[in-house]
């Protein structure tokens, strides 16, 4: 770290990664979700069964007008995007691919990835205020409550993990890691993914933008590039929480020729989580508001507050 | 699904699973998806894409004009004189078609002017590939109507064993009345036939015109069916 | 002057500036965004002084739940896109504001002033010694503290439960507890006759009182 240019090409890394998995992860989607439903999705862009299509949609995208209404509070609204966005990528940049391939190597990389996506919401938060728009508004606050209320289950699920291998750094969790973890895990592990895909702001749990009923949540106002950042900034966030789910709770790197092939592993794992993210997208209906809350407040949070006393008898018993 | 829906009777657990379970097997399977522009649709032989005109058998009758509900047909036409075949032979007057167009951009594809036409002039032809960047370019002139002709299908084969059809049947099957005057049952059965073609376009084209003919018995036998006796044809003169 | 000592500083002024930002603007929540990025610039203070866990923490909790939390009560509420005139402070306000501030400046810096001396090597803070030291020396306060927070938590959720419950005794117990004119609208809320409430309300507080 200590050179600027080892620097420089760390931050160049994990920005071609910030650029290139979400893109990956929305293909997929494309495909995915179009063939869950009878469809073929993308054929044209690119060529090759549609490769190139957001591609095609950034460049659309970039075209476009930027439009900041008249009504909006001009600078919060501008740089909304850009706070909903960059979060992910100080995120993307602390999680381990391997025990050497790692961006930032932080001591507390779990809690600091949990810090850093924490500050995302203020992006959509900004966006719904500032836009000054009653549908805006109103994804915006459904957006603060969904994301307040997933944030502390979550984060209790992650604090089973750490107290499990007895460190804070997402290296070492996954190098504590046994396939024993699959088992005794399991109910945190659930309770990740659940408000993981709540934190996403995904369906099952996409109150926030739903479309028919209130347009595009806090994004209603939004265009162009902007618009598109926001885009990215869920599609990042995809890879993000596929990750740490793979890092946390399926051993990151652990398989065979896990010494060369470690990074391979991680990223077969979380895009295995991350198609999983697609098909519960494809599969489920969207929960009422109420619902929602009942499943954080009285399902989630009982079942992360156990998993972790489980955990830490399990810790102090066998210690 | 309907079971699995209600939380009541089966819990929302297998419904949810029931989900994933179906999105999954939907992803295993073919796709339904037309490659159109790639692959060319399959359609019904006698779906109805385009209407083709065989003009030889128009005779500007006017029934498809006035029986379109969208009034999408034009027709233009004038009368010729033909010359007497033999001398001493009576001149024929026949109508010529100058103008057949249908507006595709109002045409509602009920196919009404195909089953009036009397003489099969108007046919479906199942190409529909004929969309335009103008609206305008959508009216369909005679010209561009007959070029969809030779992509009409044949007629379906009539059943194995059914009667011979009615044109066919008419040709080889001798006459009822055989044993009596052949050839003038004939020539009266050509002859209604004749005068059931010009009495109705002449008398749409000049009701007044026509004020002078004398109505033989057989057009007095018709006029029953008719509410109103519509004059003969000058050829019947 | 290391590159540690220009980072602090930077995030010093960053906060420094903030801060005063957040307490000037006439803008509600542009006073709480000023505010997150005041905490987030302390976070930044705790990380460059070697206190990584400390500056994550008051990402995670500051900036990530109690800001969203007060951004989110200000539009339940109103919070209105424009300079909003009822932010003001009289003159007497602000002049004993000043006072006051000037009073904690110079008590901070005659703590702090004298212990500043040539820049020393500090370790970080390890998350253990933090976790000893939490759970150890400072047990106390730390289990009071958060006994301290759950009360407030159940009172909430008691308080908002009670007006929702229906029945004639949730009515009555807040028609007794409250005893003033907030309590009526509440009992009628409860789904309790307003003519019944009216008619036994006088009643009840004045045999509490006697």
């Amino acid at each position: 770290m200590s050179q600027p240019i080892e620097v420089t090409l760390r931050a160049l890394a994990v920005l071609v990664a910030f650029l290139v998995l979400p893109l990956l992860v929305g293909q997929t989607e494309h495909k995915v979700m179009a063939h869950m439903q009878g469809r073929l999705g993308p054929m044209y862009a690119g060529g090759f069964h549609g490769w190139a299509q957001l591609v095609a949609d950034g460049v659309k995208f970039v075209q476009k007008e930027d439009i900041t209404p008249a009504a909006a509070d001009r600078w919060v609204f501008r740089v909304a995007p850009a706070v909903a966005l960059v979060p992910y990528l100080v995120a993307l940049a602390a999680i381990p691919l391997s025990p050497h391939l790692v961006a930032a190597a932080a001591p507390g990389s779990a809690v600091f990835v949990l810090a850093v996506t924490a500050v995302g919401i203020l992006g959509t938060l900004m966006a719904g205020w500032a836009s000054a728009n009653k549908y805006s508004l109103l994804g915006a606050m459904r957006a603060a409550a969904q994301l307040l209320s997933y944030e502390l289950p979550m984060v209790l699920a992650v604090a089973s993990v750490c107290l499990a291998a007895g460190s804070l750094s997402l290296t070492g969790i996954a190098g504590a890691w046994s396939p024993w973890w699959l088992l005794w895990q399991l109910p945190g592990a659930v309770v990740f993914l659940v408000s993981a895909v709540a934190e996403l702001q995904r369906p099952p749990f996409d109150m926030p933008v739903a479309d028919s009923e209130i347009v595009f949540g806090a994004y209603t106002e939004y265009t162009g590039l902007r618009f598109a950042f926001f885009l990215l900034s869920e599609y990042a966030g995809i890879v993000v929480m596929s990750l740490l789910f793979a890092v946390l709770y399926l051993g990151g790197w652990h398989g065979a020729f896990s010494d060369v092939l470690g990074w391979l592993w991680t990223l077969l794992k979380g895009f295995a989580v991350a198609v999983l993210v697609i098909w519960l997208r494809v599969a489920w209906p969207r929960l009422r508001e109420d619902q929602l809350q009942r499943l954080a407040w009285l399902v989630l949070v009982p079942l992360a507050l156990g998993q972790l006393a489980l955990t830490g008898l399990w810790v102090v018993t066998t210690a | 699904m309907t079971q699995a829906s209600r939380p009541s009777s089966r819990g929302a657990v297998p419904g949810i699973l029931k989900g994933l379970a179906t999105t999954a097997k939907t992803l295993v399977r073919p796709t339904h998806t037309a490659e159109y522009p790639d692959v060319p649709p399959h359609l019904p032989p006698r779906s109805r894409g385009v209407i083709a005109l065989l003009e030889e058998n128009c005779t500007s009758c006017m029934l498809c004009a006035r029986e379109c509900p969208d009034w999408c047909i034009y027709i233009d036409s004038h009368k010729e004189t033909i010359p007497a075949a033999a001398p001493g032979g009576r001149e024929r007057q026949r109508n010529v078609l100058d103008r057949f167009a249908i507006d595709f951009s109002l045409c509602m594809y009920c196919g009404i002017c195909i089953e009036v036409c009397p003489f099969d002039a108007l046919h479906w032809s199942p190409e529909f590939e004929y969309s335009e960047l103008d609206i305008r370019d959508l009216l369909h002139e005679k010209g561009r109507l007959g070029q969809w002709m030779p992509t009409v299908p044949p007629p379906p084969a009539l059943d194995e064993r059914s009667a011979d059809p009615a044109e066919i049947a008419a040709t080889t099957r001798p006459a009822r009345g055989a044993s009596k005057l052949v050839t003038g049952e004939r020539a009266t059965a050509g002859a209604r036939a004749e005068r059931a073609r010009p009495t109705r376009s002449v008398g749409d084209d000049s009701p007044s015109g026509a004020a002078g003919a004398t109505p033989g018995e057989a057009a007095a036998a018709e006029a029953q069916a008719r509410p109103t006796p519509p004059p003969e044809g000058e050829d019947q003169k | 002057m290391t590159a540690l000592d220009v980072a602090f500083a930077a995030a010093g002024v960053v906060a420094s500036a903030s801060g005063l930002l957040a307490v000037t603007t006439r803008h509600v929540v542009h006073a709480a965004l000023w505010l997150v990025v005041c905490l987030g610039s302390v976070a930044g203070c705790y990380l460059v002084l070697g206190a990584e866990f400390v500056a994550l923490v008051q990402l995670l909790v500051y900036v990530g739940a109690v800001v969203v939390l007060v951004l989110f009560a200000l539009m339940l509420t109103r919070a209105p896109i424009g300079p909003n005139p009822d932010i003001s402070t009289s003159p007497l306000h602000r002049v004993l504001a000043a006072f006051l501030a000037a009073g904690v400046t110079t008590l901070v810096a005659a703590a702090l002033l004298p212990l500043a001396g040539p820049a020393r090597r500090r370790a970080g803070t390890a998350t253990g010694d933090l976790a000893s030291a939490l759970f150890g020396t400072w047990v106390w306060p730390f289990e009071i503290l958060s006994v301290l927070l759950l009360l407030a938590l159940v009172a909430a959720l008691a308080v908002s439960r009670m007006a929702d419950r229906q029945g004639p005794d949730a009515a009555q117990t807040l028609a007794e507890s409250a005893g003033d004119p907030v309590g009526k609208p509440l009992a009628e809320m409860a789904g309790r006759p307003t003519a019944q409430s009216a008619g036994e309300l006088p009643a009840q507080p004045a045999g509490e009182r006697a």
